[in-house]
């Protein structure tokens, strides 16, 4: 069975666009139908293969936002310069077909098994694999401590804006750009000051995921340092600036 | 864009690696060739450009070198002292 999951893996598989959902003016959930789909775990992440018609072909990696067990979807944020996500996010309709590999990633995943308190640290779109840990944890009943704290451009940024409250974790946001009308919240880019606010105590040895930019992540994991945390307990995942 | 953003973690070729090995790698343990010290492979530095430059977080020694075309892959581990895989 080991290798039969293995060889899924390891093969591009067909993949059908199921739905396509708004999530933000620049990013969409697209959830796809996968035949032959191993499962994943919370936090891993697929290569996506696209092919023209002269037979270029262009290949990005993109987070898995869904629950283990709870299909595949992907949310995808458009880079203007971008070779595949504005197709994924303008173009992508019902029906259309692609190609998949994965799941991919044994070290940015978080199973629900452990009892120490999480942290899930977000910036921008760094939110979508987190959020995967997120619904795992609601979707298990996990009664795991789960506290994450996101930093969005604006308010009209937030990806899940909504459901994010529904997960029944703690939410703390920060909107770095601009802010609504009697916005209580932070206004201000993720630093240890914010951090020492808001994580848990360094004497709980929390678990902590980072998700973003490298100069979001490399911020954001200095600052925890600062505070006492151990280095081998932040797990740390960069995006990159091509998409 | 600077070069910064160009510069990613281990976790970015994990499905490279998961192609080139038949096994999942981010979290295998590396020891660099070069100071020696043991990090998964998730927490490398990864540069991103025409080809793949793998980099030890502590001494930026390369450790891997990975160009691809479609008709072949060129590895280059030189740098890398050992890498630690799982049972699948």
């Amino acid at each position: 069975m080991a290798g039969t999951a293995l060889l899924g893996r390891l093969t591009w598989l067909g993949a059908t666009v199921s739905s396509v959902v708004p999530e933000t003016p620049h990013v969409h959930t697209l959830e796809l139908d996968v035949p032959g789909w191993p499962g994943h775990r919370a936090g891993q992440h697929l290569d996506v293969r696209l092919t023209a018609e002269d037979g270029y072909q262009a290949q990005r990696s993109y987070s898995i936002a869904s629950a283990p067990g709870d299909g595949v979807a992907l949310t995808v944020e458009r880079l203007d310069d971008g070779e595949v996500s504005p197709y994924l996010v303008d173009e992508a309709r019902e029906g259309d077909q692609l190609e998949v590999r994965g799941p991919v990633g044994g070290y940015f995943v978080w199973d629900g098994d452990e009892p120490e308190p999480v942290l899930l640290v977000a910036g921008g779109s760094g939110v979508v694999p987190l959020t995967a840990m997120a619904r795992h944890r609601a979707r298990v009943g996990s009664e795991t401590p789960m506290r994450l704290v996101y930093s969005s451009r604006t308010w009209d940024d937030v990806i899940y804006r909504d459901e994010l409250e529904t997960l029944g974790l703690d939410v703390v946001h920060t909107l770095t750009r601009e802010q609504p009308p009697g916005w209580r919240g932070y206004s201000r880019r993720i630093d240890r000051e914010l951090l020492a606010e808001v994580a848990w105590p360094a004497s709980e040895h929390p678990r902590v995921y980072v998700c973003g930019s490298t100069r979001f992540v490399d911020a954001a994991a200095d600052g925890l340092l600062a505070l006492g945390y151990d280095a081998a307990w932040i797990r740390t995942e960069r995006f990159g600036a091509t998409g | 864009m600077e070069v910064r953003d160009l510069k990613l973690d281990g976790n970015a070729i994990g499905g490279i690696l998961l192609e080139l090995f038949g096994a999942e790698l981010t979290a295998a343990p590396c020891v660099c060739g070069g100071c020696g010290a043991r990090e998964e492979v998730a927490r490398l530095e990864v540069y991103v450009g025409a080809g793949l430059v793998v980099r030890c977080p502590h001494c930026e020694a390369v450790l891997i070198r990975i160009v691809q075309s479609r008709a072949r892959t060129w590895l280059d581990l030189s740098g890398t002292a050992s890498l630690e895989l799982g049972s699948p």
